[in-house]
């Protein structure tokens, strides 16, 4: 008996020991990386051992069996604790290889050594009952049946924590019932993978898709809480920074950068990643990083800016981002009624859908000569006012009072006023319109203060200014108020002389 | 008499069992066909389309039509190590399992027949008889590496502008026709102008509306003399009496279409209706005479010609007055180097100097009017040429020319939807075969009609039992050329 609490001793300070002496972190060698490879081997023996001790337990407490299974229990509680030792011990050489998600690896490395201590708690009570001093012999029964407890507890969690790091914490709600999902407040099965976005329109590329890769395959060894080779991967100033072998991407060379390099080794080199023994990128993963490096690795660009390419387009698709709907077509606008397009159209109007399921018009002038009732037409424009988005009323006789009502289509993204008598006074009351894009505005009266109403608009991207009043300091000045706006301001060909010699 | 009698036959055939029974077989199915055309009997009228399937991105479309299929090699697509290899004999590897209309056993490389130079801030590389098209080559998306499934002229014309190599199927302007309709009823949708003195090789077929209705199809228009024939009201006959006389045959047709239910009739309605409007607008929108000077000096025009720059300042004017689709046409590409009026070094500089000022006038016309960004221009031919000489009488000629090559050709793409400044597609180092981003001519179309708002695959028309499309059952949208 003294013999093997002597072992015991022996053991517990082994464990102790190898806590302390087996490196967290650094490369491991292949001889620990071997013995960690024991972990999964030996890590099963505890946990049917102890489960079984703990079940004698119960049964003993029958009356018709008490003390029946003592020397079992004993048995088992002794060889319990050995393989948990053994178990630890294997597990943090295991550990050193790295890829494991730190948070649940601490969980799982510390679950583990209670299991150890409170198996060892439960042999002692059991081996020695009058072990206790004489103060605590009431509570002896009490505290062995408290270790035998908190062992099982220890036990369960160390397996729940280990099943966590090999499988993924969906392993087991995977295959659950859609229902039984939703009460356990799971997103439905089919939504798994898709990408739940709170506001798609303003999300970078990079939160949305390449942050959640790295998050899942690299930030275990490359973040917070470990960080090997001096790399962090985890915010975007970390990753420009890089580690000890320099920065991990150059941007615009996917095959120049050492993380798309690293990600395509073969898994018999030592410097693929993730490790052989981690969780690996899955084809669409990596497509998505060679891409984004490749167009740039912008940690800015939202995704309704992004311009897929075909095979990104498909993953992306089948990942739930679908359509992004920005401007206008972001907006819940109730559709047009038929009767207020059959009375534009009277006017000598063209009236068509901007697009099918869309509640938006656009609306020509078709006839310049004929579109000359302002009041009228302002009027059978009132009640289509949200549903206008393009506006084309070039060569009309429009003029600044008409344009007066333009400025209450709070929707219109394309406006044609080109050839018509509006001025400066008319685009006073474009000032306001938050979603104009275009504006043609060639062949009017309009000069340089007529532009200045213009430098309040948000979305405007081009304007066309050819044949009218407006100088080169108007221009300057509306570009330095909307810098990526795209101002012309007539074009002419300079003549070249054809050289018709061959090569 | 015959008339008289088709026409009391067509009647009876109406309403009397016998010719009922008679024509029993193919009749009921007639039949069927007219009860289903009965409950949808709708005008096709270009004035209520069927509307894109999202937001477009161009509203018009300009073609010009290089026919004769220009050679990529003198005029975008660089290849040096191709004049190093002039005068060799082609590598027996490349000629195994090709067919060219013309080259037969083996012939010699012909090196370019032009000088390089890089434009714009996108570097675009194009030659020196394209000298006023590199002030516009940021604007312009290259598909350097088209492909096409024909090497004869006519049926890759038909590929090009039905999609399908044989006739029969509705041209590209008559779909988006029947897509988007028109903006200004009063001129046709669809406009088609030919130069270059000859006719598509495959006839009018290039612009037919096919199994649509005629509603649909191209109208061509003379660009000397007057724009659409017989247009002009005869001396003596008022604008009323026009109309009165219009009425009455249209009412004489509806009557007719309720008696027969043949859609065609309402087409018939439609263009008398369509040619009464064009009297007037059609000579005021191609009166190019109206323009000032400094547009005629830009397009480099000759007024009173049937000229490729003035149907460049003709297609502005259209398209500025709403025509849907304006489809030009300038024939004298095919550089075979039989003749000098078909040589490298003839014709083809003549069709260069033709259409290179024009075509750059075209696209800074429209820009500073604004319309450029709304109106996608689309330039090329049927195929491309082989990096080969052809030598047809394999005799000393001091024209050279080039062979028919439909494996990789040059296009190119500007205006609305396209980002300009940019080359998709490479071909290798003697420009014969594509390396990477080939273009099908039905990708090309799905590209098309993407810009203008449509799925290719959803722009459908039912005929003789299945959904026909522009694409048939190919196509996929040049997603890298898209803005």
């Amino acid at each position: 008996m003294k013999q093997s609490l002597f072992w015991l001793g022996v053991g517990l300070a082994f464990v102790v020991l190898m806590l302390v002496l087996v490196p967290g972190s650094g490369r491991p060698s292949d001889f620990s990386l071997f013995l960690g490879r024991f972990h999964p081997l030996v890590v099963h023996l505890p946990i049917g051992i102890l489960v079984v001790a703990v079940l004698l337990e119960a049964l003993s407490r029958m009356p018709s069996l008490r003390g029946r299974y003592d020397t079992g229990i004993l048995a088992l509680l002794y060889i319990g604790v050995w393989s948990s030792i053994l178990a630890v011990v294997a597990g943090l050489y295991l550990a050193q290889g790295g890829g494991y998600a730190a948070g649940q690896l601490a969980w799982h490395k510390r679950m583990g050594v209670l299991v150890v201590l409170f198996a060892s708690l439960a042999y002692l009570y059991k081996a020695w009952p009058g072990l206790s001093e004489r103060w605590l012999r009431h509570w002896e029964r009490r505290v062995y049946g408290i270790a035998m407890g908190v062992m099982l507890l220890a036990v369960t969690l160390t397996g729940h924590f280990g099943g966590v790091l090999t499988h993924g914490s969906d392993y087991l709600s995977r295959y659950l019932p859609d229902e039984l999902r939703q009460m356990a407040g799971l997103p439905k099965k089919a939504d798994i993978g898709r990408l739940q976005l709170e506001n798609p329109a303003e999300t970078t590329v990079y939160a949305a898709l390449i942050a959640p890769i790295l998050e899942s395959r690299c930030i275990a060894c490359h973040g917070p809480d470990a960080q090997r080779g001096g790399l962090r991967l985890d915010t975007p100033g970390f990753i420009m920074e890089g580690g000890d072998d320099g920065p991990p991407i150059i941007a615009g060379e996917a095959h120049e950068s050492a993380l798309i390099h690293r990600i395509w080794l073969p898994v018999s080199s030592d410097e693929k990643m993730p490790p052989l023994e981690s969780p690996q990128l899955s084809i669409a993963e990596a497509e998505l990083l060679r891409w984004w490096i490749d167009a740039g690795a912008s940690f800015e660009e939202l995704l309704p800016e992004v311009e897929w390419s075909p095979v990104t387009q498909t993953i992306v698709d089948h990942m739930g981002l679908g359509e992004i709907r920005t401007g206008i077509f972001a907006l819940d606008t109730v559709p047009p009624d038929s009767m207020d397009i059959v009375q534009l159209a009277g006017l000598g109007l063209a009236v068509t859908p901007l697009a099918e399921n869309e509640p938006y018009l656009q609306v020509r002038c078709v006839h310049p000569e004929t579109c000359t009732d302002a009041d009228g037409l302002q009027e059978a424009l009132r009640p289509l006012a949200r549903n206008i988005a393009w506006l084309d009323l070039g060569r009309s006789s429009v003029g600044d009072d008409l344009v007066g009502g333009i400025a209450d289509l709070p929707h219109v993204t394309r406006l044609h006023l080109q050839q018509t008598s509006v001025t400066d006074a008319g685009l006073a009351y474009l000032g306001d319109l938050e979603f104009l894009e275009y504006l043609n505005l060639y062949g009017t009266a309009v000069t340089d203060s007529g532009l200045v109403h213009l430098e309040t608009l948000p979305a405007l991207r081009s304007i066309y200014l050819w044949q009218t009043g407006v100088t080169d300091e108007g221009i300057r000045r509306l570009q330095t108020a909307i810098p990526d706006l795209y101002i012309n301001t007539g074009l002419s060909l300079t003549p070249v002389e054809p050289d018709t010699t061959g090569s | 008499m015959n008339l008289a009698k088709e026409a009391r036959d067509a009647y009876l055939g109406h309403v009397t069992r016998r010719h009922f029974l008679k024509s029993a077989g193919a009749g009921l199915g007639a039949l069927a066909f007219a009860s289903l055309g009965a409950g949808s009997a709708v005008l096709p009228d270009v004035r209520s389309p069927r509307g894109p399937h999202f937001a477009p991105r161009a509203r018009r479309v300009i073609f010009l039509h290089m026919a004769g299929g220009p050679s990529p090699l003198e005029l975008f697509d660089y290849k040096p190590e191709l004049a190093r290899l002039h005068g060799q004999d082609c590598p027996e590897s490349l000629l195994e399992g090709k067919r060219f209309a013309f080259i037969r056993g083996i012939p010699k490389m012909l090196g370019p027949q032009a000088t390089f130079q890089q434009h714009g801030e996108s570097g675009a590389w194009i030659s020196n008889h394209m000298p006023h098209l590199g002030q516009v080559a940021d604007k312009i998306a290259f598909l350097k590496a088209m492909h096409t499934d024909e090497f004869n002229h006519a049926p890759a014309q038909l590929l090009v502008h039905s999609g399908s190599p044989r006739l029969g199927r509705p041209s590209m302007g008559s779909w988006v026709t029947y897509g988007l309709g028109t903006e200004n009823e009063n001129l046709p949708a669809f406009v088609v102008l030919l130069s270059g003195g000859a006719a598509p090789d495959a006839g009018a077929s290039v612009y037919g509306s096919g199994f649509l209705p005629t509603v649909y199809q191209g109208v061509q228009c003379r660009t000397k003399g007057d724009p659409v024939l017989f247009l002009g009201d005869p001396d003596g006959v008022p604008r009323s009496l026009r109309r009165r006389s219009i009425d009455a045959i249209n009412a004489i047709n509806r009557q007719q279409h309720e008696e027969v239910g043949d859609p065609e009739i309402l087409t018939r309605i439609a263009q008398y209706e369509m040619a009464f409007r064009m009297q007037t607008s059609v000579p005021d929108a191609m009166e190019i005479r109206r323009e000032p000077a400094y547009i005629h000096e830009m397009y480099g025009t000759e007024p009173g010609e049937t000229a490729f720059s003035n149907n460049c300042l003709l297609a502005r004017r259209l398209v500025e007055r709403g025509v849907r689709f304006v489809q030009l046409f300038h024939w004298g590409w095919d550089s075979h180097g039989a003749g000098e009026s078909e040589a490298l070094n003839g014709g083809f500089l003549e069709r260069c100097q033709e259409t290179d000022r024009p075509v750059a006038a075209l696209l800074k016309d429209l820009e500073q009017r604004g319309l450029l960004e709304e109106t996608l221009v689309i330039w090329g031919g049927e195929f491309g040429r082989t990096p080969m000489l052809e030598n047809r009488s394999g005799s000393d000629n001091p024209f050279v020319g080039r062979d028919h090559h439909s494996d990789v050709y040059t296009m190119w793409m500007a205006g609305g939807g396209i980002k300009g400044g940019i080359t998709h597609g490479e071909t290798d180092e003697i420009g014969y075969s594509a390396v990477s981003g080939r273009v099908h001519v039905h990708d090309l179309q799905a590209t098309i009609l993407h810009v203008l708002g449509f799925d290719h695959e959803r722009l459908t028309y039912p005929f003789q039992g299945r959904d026909f499309r522009l694409t048939d059952v190919h196509g996929h949208v040049v997603r890298e050329v898209l803005a």
